[in-house]
């Protein structure tokens, strides 16, 4: 299977010399679901814009579709590839209404009036956001319809792999459940997810893969399954995993499994 | 116990909203009580600590019936120096109440405001500081530390003011795993010292219910709940269908009685020991 997006020893340091990232190697593929997880600072946020070229590598190289992100002028061609929304969809959104926030992205890549329009519509459509409002302010909107505008200025670009910073912050059960389901309906559109979150329910339920980070190292790699079945390893980055899987754990001995991820699995397996 | 909070029938519609946020309240809190406030957003658990603090109807336009009493004070006619010497609340924002050059002066400004001396200042800074871990941060700007420092302070500053009554909205939705759990341990202290009444909004049920006494939780602009904390999550199947998760340790020890694993006079465990434990004897009986 093609690569969608490929790190290779990737060393990231910030113009004041604090170093944030080291080694990173990483191959995301085509429709995958990847959690980001580590404790903050770890470096979930500056390897996500290493991923689509907001930031440059320090050392070691990023490849986006077989583009190096760090051409010059790359970043035109980048923003179709991989999209980013941000944690706090007000930092995203600027412009005075749904529609141009919406149409803000595929404009600036000069497409023409009707691919534009086309493309809104298009965007507006997956993401759930009602024609209705396109003539609206975005802070006159609650905050899970501003995420799915911010969403849609993103869908907007058609971009295989989308970043999702924090997508369930602030949201109760419902409105996370919500937003998660959509994010899984877009991988099963074709798209590439990878959510960044502290919210390790949210990992077990959605996330097929994850990758941890700790103090800018890649940590661990692989099915989420797997992952949250290393506490020790996690513990480093200060994570843990959902309450249900830390229960097995403590009673391996006892004959429960060490990984399973949600309480209904705990059920099957108390069963047998 | 003596009350600190009582709603008679409150109702209570913002201006320009078609329906009610509150639709007729009736609820009595204990005096240093610790109540978890659920529900899922929109629902009024926000609305419903405005009212005690008096946000609601102070600050908003709308319609308001019925009435609040705080510590026998109707709050409808309370004043605002009444209100802050009665109750403080903390926002999951804590930047929108910062006004100060440094955190030291952002915890006295509460405190000259009321009148206080210097000396009477300076050991309740200390007493707040301490409590919420912040001794070192007292000469920084509030604005360059981090949003889990920032919530601490936010918190010392309603703590120097010590009110007896403290409400806390999503106090940690917007802070990281390990800010989280130092404002959990602050909650923790606050609890044992047991001299303030502590009224909690948060979606964290498995970091809330295990301090909480009680819990409410909230549903179309309404008491749906309010129960003994155990008792609350003993049907996670109704909460699950009001929005609500249990802690999983919790509804898989609840499915464990429900199985007959378990006897079902066993407290229900509402943390991750607890759980444990439920499990581990349940199967020692399988």
């Amino acid at each position: 299977m093609k690569n969608l997006i490929t790190v290779q020893e990737l060393d990231f340091v910030y113009p004041d010399g604090t170093p944030a990232l080291f080694d990173i190697n990483l191959e995301v593929g085509e429709k995958e679901f990847i959690a980001l997880i580590g404790q903050n600072g770890s470096g979930k946020t500056t390897f996500s814009k290493c991923l689509n070229g907001l930031f440059k590598p320090t050392k070691g190289n990023v490849f986006v579709d077989d583009l190096d992100t760090r051409d010059k002028g790359i970043i035109k061609q980048l923003v179709t590839k991989v999209g980013y929304v941000f944690q706090n969809p007000d930092h995203q959104l600027f412009n005075r209404n749904v529609w141009s926030e919406i149409a803000y992205g595929p404009k600036n890549i000069g497409l023409s009036k009707d691919d534009v329009k086309e493309r809104v519509i298009e965007a507006a459509q997956v993401a759930g956001v009602h024609e209705g409002i396109f003539d609206t302010h975005p802070y006159f909107l609650d905050k899970g319809l501003r995420q799915r505008v911010a969403i849609a200025s993103i869908l907007a670009m058609r971009p295989k792999t989308i970043i999702v910073d924090e997508p369930t912050t602030g949201q109760d059960v419902r409105q996370s459940i919500e937003v998660m389901n959509f994010l899984q309906h877009l991988r099963e559109e074709g798209h590439t997810i990878i959510i960044i979150t502290h919210e390790m329910r949210i990992v077990a339920d959605y996330a097929e893969r994850t990758v941890v980070l700790g103090q800018g190292r890649k940590l661990l790699d692989g099915p989420t399954r797997e992952i949250f079945a290393q506490p020790d390893i996690l513990e480093q980055t200060f994570v843990e995993p959902p309450q249900i899987t830390q229960l097995g754990q403590a009673l391996v001995k006892k004959g429960l499994p060490n990984d399973v991820l949600t309480v209904e699995e705990m059920k099957a397996a108390f069963k047998k | 116990m003596e009350a600190a909070v009582v709603f008679k029938d409150l109702e209570w519609r913002y201006e320009h909203r078609k329906s009610f946020a509150l639709n007729g309240i009736n609820l009595e809190i204990k005096k240093n009580d610790f109540i978890g406030v659920v529900g899922a957003n929109e629902h009024g658990k926000t609305t419903l600590v405005s009212a005690i603090s008096g946000l609601v109807p102070h600050s908003y336009n709308g319609i308001y019936k019925g009435s609040v009493d705080v510590f026998g004070e109707r709050v409808f006619d309370s004043d605002a120096l009444q209100l802050a010497t009665n109750v403080g609340i903390v926002f999951s924002d804590p930047e929108a109440q910062f006004t100060a050059m440094t955190v030291e002066e952002e915890l006295a400004f509460g405190l000259e405001n009321m009148g206080f001396d210097l000396s009477k200042i300076k050991e309740r800074i200390d007493w707040a500081a301490e409590i919420t871990l912040i001794q070192d941060l007292l000469d920084k700007s509030p604005y360059d530390i981090s949003g889990g420092q920032k919530q601490r302070v936010a918190i010392a500053c309603v703590l120097a003011m010590n009110p007896p009554i403290i409400i806390m909205d999503e106090p940690t939705s917007m802070i990281d795993p390990l800010g989280k759990n130092l404002i959990f341990d602050i909650l923790r202290r606050l609890k044992e010292a047991g001299e303030h009444t502590l009224i909690v909004v948060e979606h964290n049920v498995e970091q809330l219910a295990p301090l909480a006494d009680k819990m409410l939780l909230m549903y179309e602009g309404l008491v749906d709940r309010y129960l003994p904390t155990r008792e609350f999550f003993s049907d996670p199947d109704y909460l699950q269908n009001r929005g609500v998760l249990a802690p999983e340790s919790t509804e898989f020890s609840q499915w464990l009685i429900s199985e007959g694993a378990l006897p079902a006079i066993t407290d229900l465990p509402l943390d991750l020991a607890g759980g444990i434990e439920a499990t581990r004897q349940a199967l020692k009986k399988r």
